[in-house]
């Protein structure tokens, strides 16, 4: 891959990454439950199990800020993880 | 679509940790065989985009919905390539506390196994009927999006489904998880499609349906092979 067909690739990863940040830090995602917690918690009233595992970023709190840095942090091991996943699946090509 | 630990009971999750497995398994098998290291960067560039397109929700009143991607990437990258990379992508998110570890099983075979396999089946099959008609960069773009829409849809009503194993969850509230995710559906259908969309324009060569392709090989699903008769004169 040369560099102008990286960039290619780059820029719109990057401006994914500055996207999700501003819609998070700005709160523009919905807070809205999604179609499955809707539809179990509220549409048939069942409880929230209490005591599950928070995740490895609980300890960073509620904050916008911290959700975006989970997000930052999420897509930058995804496509760490995904490289090298697929690097070691790889065959040679003649 | 994500489900938390603490819902469903311990079998269920047991047997599709295995299903899962057994899946995954089959997938990197698959993509040993036929992978291209010329493709490496763009596993890495999807995988990434699909984790950041699912962290942000779309509002679809009284809910909220957001991208699974499934389809996309087995459009992409055929089933075996979207399953790993869904795969992947649920994983860190179960560590994020984004749907639970127990439960990693039962969303990797409702966003993953499922989806990516249906999803693929029927944009192949709308995309064979519709590049007869029109162009195939566009019938690939709107095969894609009638299918992930159907696909969105599918998902939901097989998790509600599962959902039943749950005490207090009926048929009103199977009814009512389909139901929104027609709704969802209709976000992921434009999601998919305007992501798609690029992808056609800047780098034809990883959509396996078109003739450019080069992710086309591995994007193959063997069929079992018909036994001819033989006919003795």
């Amino acid at each position: 891959m040369d560099r102008t067909e990286m960039m290619r690739y780059l820029i719109p990863l990057i401006a994914v990454i500055i996207i999700v940040t501003s819609v998070i830090i700005f709160g523009l995602a919905s807070q809205n439950p999604d179609g499955f917690e809707w539809s179990f918690f509220h549409f048939a009233g069942i409880s929230f199990p209490t005591g599950g595992f928070e995740g490895i970023w609980g300890f960073l709190g509620e904050s916008v800020y911290a959700r975006a840095l989970e997000g930052i942090i999420g897509i930058s091991i995804v496509l760490v993880l995904g490289f090298v996943f697929f690097k070691m699946a790889s065959r040679k090509t003649e | 679509m994500h489900v938390p630990d603490g819902i469903f009971p311990l079998w269920l999750q047991i047997l599709m940790y295995a299903i899962s497995g057994i899946m995954l398994f089959i997938s990197v098998k698959m993509i040993n065989k036929k992978f291209d290291d010329k493709l490496v960067p763009y596993m890495g560039v999807l995988a990434a985009v699909i984790y950041a397109a699912q962290f942000v929700n779309f509002p679809v009143p009284p809910s909220s919905g957001h991208l699974i991607g499934a389809t996309l990437l087995a459009v992409m990258l055929g089933p075996w390539g979207g399953m790993l990379i869904i795969g992947m992508v649920l994983f860190i998110q179960a560590l994020s506390g984004d749907g639970g570890l127990l439960t990693y099983g039962v969303n990797f075979f409702n966003m993953g196994i499922f989806s990516c396999l249906v999803g693929w089946a029927l944009a192949l099959m709308l995309f064979k009927g519709m590049k007869r008609t029109m162009h195939e960069k566009k019938a690939v773009i709107v095969a894609t999006a009638i299918a992930s829409f159907i696909t969105t849809v599918l998902a939901a009503f097989v998790l509600g489904l599962e959902l039943l194993t749950v005490t207090g969850f009926g048929m009103p509230a199977l009814v009512a998880i389909t139901t929104i995710h027609v709704f969802i559906g209709v976000g992921e259908a434009l999601l998919t499609s305007v992501i798609l969309l690029y992808f056609v324009r800047a780098k034809p060569q990883i959509i396996s349906f078109l003739k450019e392709s080069e992710t086309s090989e591995m994007a193959r699903v063997p069929v079992a092979p018909v036994p001819e008769l033989q006919i003795e004169e």
